[in-house]
């Protein structure tokens, strides 16, 4: 089961959360620190950046007008609104998780269990992130790019290598108990 | 040195071992991948996978889709298009005996086609139909059994977030599986209605006709649906004709979403940021996952399981039909205790490879596993579409409602054998379609 109130997981009502994927979080949980609005507003430009550029590209196909390089450009801002979207979701408490068991331990056991949790998530991250920035670093001179808009793709990789140590860094907040949504 | 086999199961233990504990799927899924990768290649090369595997989930187009048609969702949500499915469908059926548990089906196929999730429909459609049900005199049990089995719909009617998931793991068209899902997901609506009415013949008490509503008003109400249903079949069916790729189909719903935002006068800075942030958090809650689901599935191919298993499956001479009825038993079994898509990402890599082996598509496989899937959320013990029906009705007990599903339960496994039984069902329609 994934969400934390599993024993009445219609509670509140699970639309909009969980659409598509079944996949069910704590809930819509509002942050409003700096980082999370700059992860909204990051994401919110990756989301309505990414509809626009497919959509021109779409209707130049159908009334000759062929727009090349559409397909980069939303690679671009996809890679913006999933960075931001997996911090948000650690910022909210969001992850879909198992509860079957943990709903059933006392408190302070399951709490425990919580920040174990958190600590092996964010060890998951940082492998992430020293994965992406040994790979970053190999290429950094090759000047990676795309092939139609040469969008220089080692910007990309340490934007993701960045959040990628943020979402560490909440998580290592959550597991050694400092943190709290609305802190953000 | 364990062997690689031995290894494999290890993690597989490990994995549900911190499942259990509360670990977030995706990263339990990560570090069991890259702690497999570490101890069976060397921890250099789990790394670099790490940095390789992350970037290229969040840098590839086709997953582009799954943001775009939440968005497009959320923006339809917005617009108001939650219970206009139903009320509709109790305006042309209501009458009937059972009318609104047959309305309830079509409006959970309908909203089915905007939601892409079984949670959301069954959420949706109960909130408006099971208040509406019980007021006309409908057995509770039934009401919401049906209920149940509808929202289950909403994982299989495309645009299904649960086949976006299954095509990027599997690396199979998106298009192709949302062609292959939609006879699979008409008969399945077909199948509960035809439970309903033999279950309102038999007992006419469980569903009494509620007053006849005149056709002037019947046609009148489908101008409430009618631009959701075209936002719908020009999206989808744009797909399937091959006007646009997947994630484009998605980014001109979106596009169109807007439209119909505006249209409906229903258009505020506040609408979109709520559709905006909506989307944002369960979209990062899907990354996390699906990086998570390739870095197990690289792991598990690197054991050899998936060829021992093959291997035993051959040596114990089983037909593919029943090595496909013992698959399907082994994910209702694991259905009991994980939930629909973490079941999925768990699976495929062990089974999508035998079930190839044995000569079944994937796109085939897809749709057997949604549809496997989706039982499991309506049967016991953890049947999630019953414990939201529980959250929305609460003076109905958990075994009221599991009761109420057990016919339901029974014409989902008369359909899942017909899908087994005629792969020609779920593989006709993308034969002839693009996409």
């Amino acid at each position: 089961m994934t969400q934390q109130d599993a024993s009445h997981p219609g509670q509140d009502h699970p639309l909009p959360e969980d659409t598509m994927t079944d996949l069910v979080s704590d809930g819509p949980v509002q942050a409003h620190g700096p980082l999370a609005r700059l992860a909204y507003a990051l994401g919110g430009i990756g989301l309505l950046g990414a509809t626009a550029a497919d959509t021109l590209a779409v209707a130049g196909r159908h009334t000759g007008i062929h727009l090349l390089g559409s397909i980069e450009l939303v690679q671009a801002m996809v890679v913006i609104l999933a960075s931001s979207a997996m911090l948000i979701v650690t910022i909210v408490h969001g992850h879909a998780s198992v509860h079957m068991l943990t709903e059933r331990l006392r408190g302070v056991t399951a709490a425990r269990l919580a920040r174990f949790a958190a600590l092996l998530s964010a060890l998951v991250f940082l492998v992430f992130a020293a994965g992406s920035a040994w790979i970053g670093a190999e290429l950094w001179n090759g000047h990676e790019q795309t092939e139609l808009l040469h969008i220089p793709l080692r910007w990309l990789r340490l934007l993701w290598t960045v959040f990628a140590l943020l979402i560490a860094w909440r998580f290592l907040r959550f597991a050694f108990g400092a943190d709290r949504p609305e802190q953000a | 040195m364990m062997a690689p086999e031995m290894i494999g199961l290890c993690g597989i233990l490990i994995l549900l071992a911190m499942l259990a504990a509360g670990v977030p799927i995706g990263n339990s899924l990560a570090l069991v991948g890259l702690g497999g990768l570490a101890v069976m290649i060397s921890p250099e090369a789990a790394l670099i996978k790490a940095g390789v595997v992350s970037f290229e989930v969040i840098m590839k187009y086709e997953l582009g889709v799954l943001p775009l048609f939440l968005l497009m969702a959320h923006l339809c949500f917005a617009a108001g298009a939650s219970r206009d499915f139903f009320d509709v469908a109790a305006k042309f059926v209501g009458h009937r005996r059972g009318g609104l548990a047959l309305a309830s089906i079509g409006g959970c196929a309908g909203f089915g086609s905007i939601s892409g999730s079984s949670l959301a429909t069954v959420a949706t459609i109960s909130s408006v139909a099971l208040p509406e049900m019980r007021k006309a005199g409908y057995h509770p049990g039934f009401a919401s059994g049906a209920l149940a089995a509808g929202g289950t719909l909403g994982s299989l009617i495309p645009p299904s977030g649960a086949l976006i998931v299954f095509g990027i793991i599997a690396e199979q068209s998106i298009g192709k599986l949302f062609a292959a899902a939609v006879v699979p997901g008409i008969s399945q609506a077909i199948f509960y209605m035809i439970a309903i009415l033999i279950l309102c013949a038999f007992v006419p008490s469980l569903g009494p006709a509620t007053a006849r509503v005149p056709w002037g008003e019947r046609l009148r109400s489908l101008r409430k649906v009618i631009d959701i249903f075209a936002l719908v079949m020009f999206v989808i069916g744009g797909l399937m004709i091959g006007w646009f790729t997947p994630t484009e189909a998605a980014s001109v719903g979106v596009t169109a979403a807007f439209v119909l935002l505006i249209a409906r006068r229903r258009f505020s800075r506040a609408a979109v940021v709520d559709a905006l942030q909506s989307t944002l958090r369960t979209t990062g809650m899907i990354y996390v996952v699906i990086i998570g689901a390739l870095l197990f599935a690289t792991f598990v191919s690197v054991t050899g399981i998936t060829d021992a298993l093959s291997s035993l499956v051959s040596d114990l001479d089983a037909s593919p039909l029943t090595a496909i009825i013992v698959m399907a038993l082994l994910l209702l079994l694991l259905g009991s205790f994980l939930d629909g898509v973490a079941l999925m990402l768990l699976t495929t890599p062990i089974f999508l490879p035998i079930a190839e082996q044995l000569g079944y598509s994937p796109i085939w496989f897809g749709i057997f596993l949604v549809r496997t899937m989706e039982i499991g959320f309506v049967h016991p013990p953890l049947g999630l579409n019953i414990y939201v029906i529980q959250g929305i009705a609460k003076d109905l007990s958990l075994g009221t409602i599991f009761r109420g599903v057990i016919p339901f339960l029974v014409a989902d496994f008369i359909h899942l054998g017909f899908l087994i039984g005629f792969p020609a069902l779920t593989l006709w329609l993308p034969s002839v379609v693009g996409g």
